[in-house]
């Protein structure tokens, strides 16, 4: 009986990580929704409805996502929470300011990061007109 | 059915009407404006899925999301 070539083995051990990486990504999911209230998951579901493919699988597997700005062409960083959570990114992909603006009215984080995606996507200049700035805590 | 999607202390309240039906359009137009009149923000999707903000009520618009007004924070 022979040993398995390198790369079958290679191919076993890119199996078994993607089998791992999914089961982490189901847990965390788990684990997010099920402290959530109704309106949290009413939130996250029409989040997730908004998002494109490369957002929503961003989002699920990290808990953020990346939005460009309409007019810089900027690349933002919005995590799921109510407040100081989009980070502008410099080239190399690590955090350079933070800045925050909500909606006025008190909403759910899925609405929130919902609202702020469509306004850099859509309105950049306008929305960082208001926006309030904040170093990063860490990179 | 179309829908007007309205952010809210719930996750949403949502809308729907038949774009045929007359009375039921014309409330939604009532509905659109009264929202942006407020400073909610209208939001429909484009054929590519990428988000279009709108002034104007749309009656072929399938699905528009409205948010609050944004501030700093």
């Amino acid at each position: 009986m022979s040993a398995p070539s390198p790369s079958a083995a290679g191919q076993g051990i890119r199996w078994s990580l993607a089998r791992v990486a999914r089961w982490a990504h189901a847990i965390r999911s788990w684990q997010r929704e099920r402290r959530c209230t109704e309106s949290e998951l009413r939130g996250i579901k029409l989040l997730r409805e908004w998002l494109s493919p490369v957002q929503l699988a961003q989002f699920d597997r990290y808990g953020y996502f990346d939005v460009v700005g309409c007019d810089s062409g900027k690349t933002y960083r919005i995590c799921y929470r109510c407040g100081t959570n989009i980070y502008e990114l410099d080239r190399d992909g690590r955090r350079k300011v933070g800045w925050c603006f909500v909606p006025v009215d008190t909403l759910v984080a899925g609405d929130v990061v919902l609202a702020q995606k469509i306004a850099l996507e859509t309105s950049e200049r306008r929305a960082l007109a208001v926006a309030r700035n904040f170093m990063p805590s860490w990179h | 059915m179309a829908t007007q999607i309205v952010m809210d202390h719930s996750g949403d309240t949502r809308h729907y009407f038949d774009a045929n039906d007359a009375k039921a359009l014309l409330e939604a137009e009532e509905r659109f404006l009264k929202l942006t009149g407020a400073g909610f923000t209208a939001a429909v999707r484009t054929a590519s899925g990428e988000p279009a903000v709108t002034r104007r009520f749309d009656p072929a618009a399938g699905e528009t999301l409205f948010f609050p007004r944004l501030v700093g924070g």
